[in-house]
């Protein structure tokens, strides 16, 4: 018979689903409950500027200036947010470390710490 | 060894560099008003999103560019604010020596940068931001703020200072990365 998935693949998969979904699958141990934990964009500055969490928590951007901000990934711009106007959020589940950007105003930087 | 001013800082000389960032303004005028406040900061916010089209208009350098969208958009935000204030306490901008002084120093800013040659436009243009924004800074600090009477429009033109701070330090790192 043809095996499809190899286990450590489909154990892998299935820890960075829960992760972010929730923590836990039915039956499965609960290490850590992910949390969500919120960087303020206020005054120019994302607050605090190096947020430190655990692997599978969310984090909730929230823009209070009256311009317009983004969060863009620093060295490869490989993920980034949609424009966020005054009194708009958007939030992304961490699994690695990241240091990041507004691409709008280029000297605003934070990093989100996985530990 | 003498240095000559560029024409653009001549331009700015007279009516920002030296009458609002040092406060002599503040000391050798009368007080403003909070109508005579609102009209100074539209048109400071005003100027710089025109010296931007011009930017959009002219250069071809993707940091200038970026540069100048941000300025266009964010000072049009702080406009937006400031009408809405000013609505909201049933006040009318108005005109005064300042604003005036502003408006037509900026226009012979404007024709210069119109003027200036393609192969140096991106260099004049970001110097010229980095000496508004300073400007500006030290006019919002030493005579918007502390004349201002009503708190709501202090409170305001205090909120845009990070913005405008946060615009000096990115123009000076365009700046930076321009060919010398």
């Amino acid at each position: 018979m043809k095996r499809l998935y190899s286990l450590p693949a489909v154990m892998v998969i299935l820890l960075l689903f829960t992760a972010c979904n929730g923590g836990h699958s039915p039956g499965s141990e609960v290490v850590h409950k992910p949390a969500t934990h919120t960087v303020e964009i206020t005054q120019m500055q994302f607050r605090p500027a190096a947020l430190y969490i655990q692997s599978g928590d969310t984090v909730l951007f929230m823009n209070h200036d009256m311009v317009d901000h983004d969060i863009t990934e620093q060295n490869n711009k490989s993920w980034h947010s949609s424009k966020l106007s005054s009194g708009q959020s958007w939030k992304m589940c961490f699994e690695t470390s990241s240091d990041y950007y507004c691409s709008i105003h280029e000297v605003m930087k934070g990093k989100v710490v996985v530990r | 060894m003498t240095r000559i001013l560029p024409a653009y800082l001549r331009y700015l000389s007279a009516a920002l560099l030296v009458m609002l960032s040092t406060g002599v303004y503040a000391q050798k005028q009368t007080k403003l008003t909070d109508p005579e406040i609102a009209s100074v900061a539209v048109t400071a916010n005003q100027i710089d999103i025109d010296f931007a089209q011009i930017a959009i208009e002219k250069s071809k350098n993707t940091e200038i560019l970026n540069f100048a969208k941000t300025m266009a958009n964010d000072h049009k935000a702080v406009i937006d604010q400031a009408v809405a204030l000013v609505t909201r306490l049933k006040v009318s901008p108005q005109v005064n020596d300042l604003s005036k002084k502003l408006l037509s120093d900026a226009e012979k800013t404007k024709a210069m940068l119109k003027r200036t040659k393609a192969s140096n436009f991106d260099k004049v243009y970001i110097d010229n931001e980095v000496a508004y924004h300073k400007a500006v800074i030290g006019a919002v600090e030493t005579v918007l703020v502390p004349q201002s009477a009503n708190a709501e429009l202090k409170g305001l033109l205090e909120k845009v200072l990070p913005a405008l701070r946060t615009h000096l330090a990115h123009a000076e790192m365009v700046q930076q990365k321009l060919p010398k």
